[in-house]
């Protein structure tokens, strides 16, 4: 694989952002529409006790990925109810077309005690092109499971001969490095499979091997199918020290398939990585690729997990 | 009606002479029944952090076959250790169901974990024991029940069954939480899950009951048993608010029915009532009914949802359930 970086597209401290957000725009990915491209990310607030809440917003793109049409000045989605796994953020969100409705794939955050936050998957359903999603119901359609513990998040969905797939992330372990510190999460890439996109069925193991050490947490898996073969990128970094250091910050990943069961990973082939210097220098994370007019785009975020905003590759040769 | 005579309060960590790790609360009692004695699992309580903040944990009393006001043997420690850091059942596992499959014991508990906004969060998680029923280790880290669509959160209160070759799970799940008073008080009703191997649950997603104290009702623990041909279920029910108090605490109520998918709510039949003083004079509740040689006998708990101990009452009619 080799991309072209053609540069960052959004820096949401431009704009007016919704719900009060200040900054962050993470997790780029996109509605293809007739006129435009739609790029729903997670921005967020400081609410009234200083912690972040992560509110889901969009902005417009003409088709050429050229222009900025206009931003969300609306609430996309609510944030749960009080007790709901969703209450405290949705980050990050995965859309897909199904028939005359767009649905949203949510990871919903909750605060707890003894470690930060838990998540799990919603889903959110629209019927104005996306404009505002509706939650299917207060509870979420994949949380923790008996092997599965906790952090269930990150999901992508595609459908390919008729199945829904799902590939999201699930934590494994809750872990104290150092005494001062808190606990620092690892968490793994799964996959689930589904004839609606509603009830899902885990496959139960973690599909892509560990580079790193056991600890390497993974995340935000997207998936597409290029020349006769299937191909996942995705993030990763050490489970600790990963805010301050560059050398333990995210990364992406890449791995392939023939039969989307068995995925080889191989990072080498990536074909991108951190600039020597500027806004994707120190960490590059939350891939997100896409087929538009003829080519294959890939939007992700680079230093401070998208503090600033997110850029743009294209994919000049696989 | 069910007419029950009662026994008396069986045990109370706090009556303990010797010293024990546990200090209060003997809740939801479950039984598992043995050739020379009948092993009552339940939860209870080391003293209470600085902040007045709970663990609870899985323990036992043996009681005399022959006279189960007699007290055998009393559990040294927890028999089941807390979840890891982060887990469901980091807090605390309680309420607990016991059963028996093959050679092993199974317990489905609600574990209990704390959060921010609403005190805590419950799932339900099993835990198996290969030394008949002495010891338990979890079969894995995270619930086997856990929050779905229609059930957001608050998976408590398990009730184990196996009819034939189905497993059965009475459970309750959270639809609301009521932010009224100084902390917030979650709304739950009871609901069914079924299953092949007792491990992987299909949810049937309608609650099992009406409410009597309108919509805000809290149900838990549903207690079924098979017998004459009918089913039938003791539960507690509550107030959302103020129920610590005798006026809005805890009651145990009844509903039948044929297909155990349908019920008929007839509290007024189930026949428990508190006491005029004591232990039971405020509430009674998680009921829990077995039959052993011949009787048929209901285990609760009483005043402060289990803080002043378990009782034991035997049924003295009717013994022919049909024309309940």
């Amino acid at each position: 694989m080799k991309w072209r970086k053609l540069g960052q597209i959004f820096d949401p401290t431009d704009h007016t952002l919704p719900n009060n957000c200040f900054g962050y725009a993470q997790s780029p990915q996109t509605l293809v529409m007739d006129d435009r491209v739609r790029v729903y990310f997670s921005t967020r607030e400081r609410d009234p006790v200083g912690k972040y809440l992560s509110h889901v917003a969009y902005v417009d793109f003409d088709r050429p990925l050229q222009h900025i049409l206009g931003i969300s000045d609306h609430t996309v989605i609510e944030l749960g109810k009080l007790g709901c796994f969703d209450e405290h953020g949705i980050f990050p969100v995965n859309v897909i077309r199904v028939e005359d409705s767009i649905r949203a794939y949510t990871t919903g955050w909750n605060r707890k005690v003894s470690v930060s936050a838990d998540a799990s998957i919603g889903l959110a359903i629209s019927h104005d092109e996306g404009r505002t999603f509706e939650k299917y119901g207060s509870g979420p359609v994949l949380s923790a499971s008996l092997h599965e513990p906790f952090l269930v998040g990150d999901a992508f969905v595609a459908r390919y001969d008729g199945l829904y797939r799902m590939w999201y992330i699930y934590g494994t372990n809750w872990k104290k490095f150092s005494e001062n510190d808190p606990p620092d999460r690892v968490y793994k890439i799964a996959h689930a499979t589904s004839t609606d996109g509603i009830d899902w069925k885990r496959e139960g193991r973690q599909i892509i091997a560990d580079r790193l050490n056991a600890d390497e947490c993974q995340a935000l898996p997207t998936v597409f199918y290029l020349n006769g073969s299937y191909h996942m990128y995705f993030c990763y970094r050490q489970a600790h020290g990963f805010r301050q250091q560059s050398n333990n910050a995210y990364r992406l990943g890449y791995a392939c398939s023939q039969d989307l069961v068995n995925w080889e990973r191989d990072d080498s082939q990536a074909g991108i990585d951190v600039a020597e210097d500027g806004w994707d220098s120190q960490m590059q994370c939350y891939p997100h690729v896409f087929h538009l007019d003829g080519r294959v785009y890939m939007l992700y975020n680079g230093n401070e997990f998208g503090r600033h905003g997110f850029g743009l590759a294209v994919l000049e040769s696989a | 009606m069910f007419k029950w005579e009662k026994l008396g309060k069986i045990f109370d960590p706090k009556d303990l002479q010797d010293k024990s790790w546990m200090k209060e609360f003997a809740q939801s009692p479950s039984v598992l029944i043995f050739e020379k004695h009948v092993r009552v699992y339940f939860c209870s309580r080391p003293a209470p952090t600085q902040e007045g903040q709970y663990l609870s944990y899985l323990s036992y009393i043996d009681l005399d076959r022959d006279n189960l006001l007699h007290i055998l043997d009393i559990c040294q420690a927890p028999i089941l250790s807390l979840g890891k850091l982060g887990t469901f059942d980091e807090f605390g596992t309680n309420p607990i169901s016991v059963i028996r499959a093959g050679d092993e014991v199974r317990v489905y508990y609600a574990g209990w974990t704390r959060c921010e906004s609403v005190p805590i969060n419950g799932a339900i998680g099993i835990a198996i024991s290969r030394d008949g029923g002495n010891s338990f280790s979890r079969l894995g880290d995270g619930p086997v029940i856990s929050y779905t669509v229609d059930e957001p959160f608050m998976m408590g209160s398990p009730r184990i069954r196996k009819l034939g070759d189905k497993w059965y799970l009475w459970y309750v799940a959270g639809k609301e939480w009521l932010q009224s008073g100084s902390k917030p008080e979650p709304v739950y009703k009871i609901r069914l899950a079924s299953s092949d191997d007792g491990i992987n649950w299909v949810k049937h997603g309608k609650d099992m009951l009406e409410s009597r104290l309108g919509e805000h009702e809290c149900q838990a623990c549903a207690d079924v048993m098979f017998r004459d041909n009918r089913y039938h279920m003791f539960f507690s029910y509550r107030n959302s608010h103020n129920y610590k108090t005798s006026e809005g605490g805890y009651r145990i109520g009844y509903a039948s029915s044929d297909d155990m998918f349908n019920w008929v709510r007839r509290d007024e039949m189930a026949g428990m009532m508190v006491s005029e003083s004591g232990w039971d004079s405020e509430m009674v509740n998680y009921p829990h009914v077995f039959m052993l040689d011949g009787e048929t006998y209901m285990l609760y708990q009483g005043n402060g949802m289990g803080r002043s101990g378990i009782g034991l009452a035997r049924l003295i009619g009717p013994q022919d359930w049909r024309s309940i």
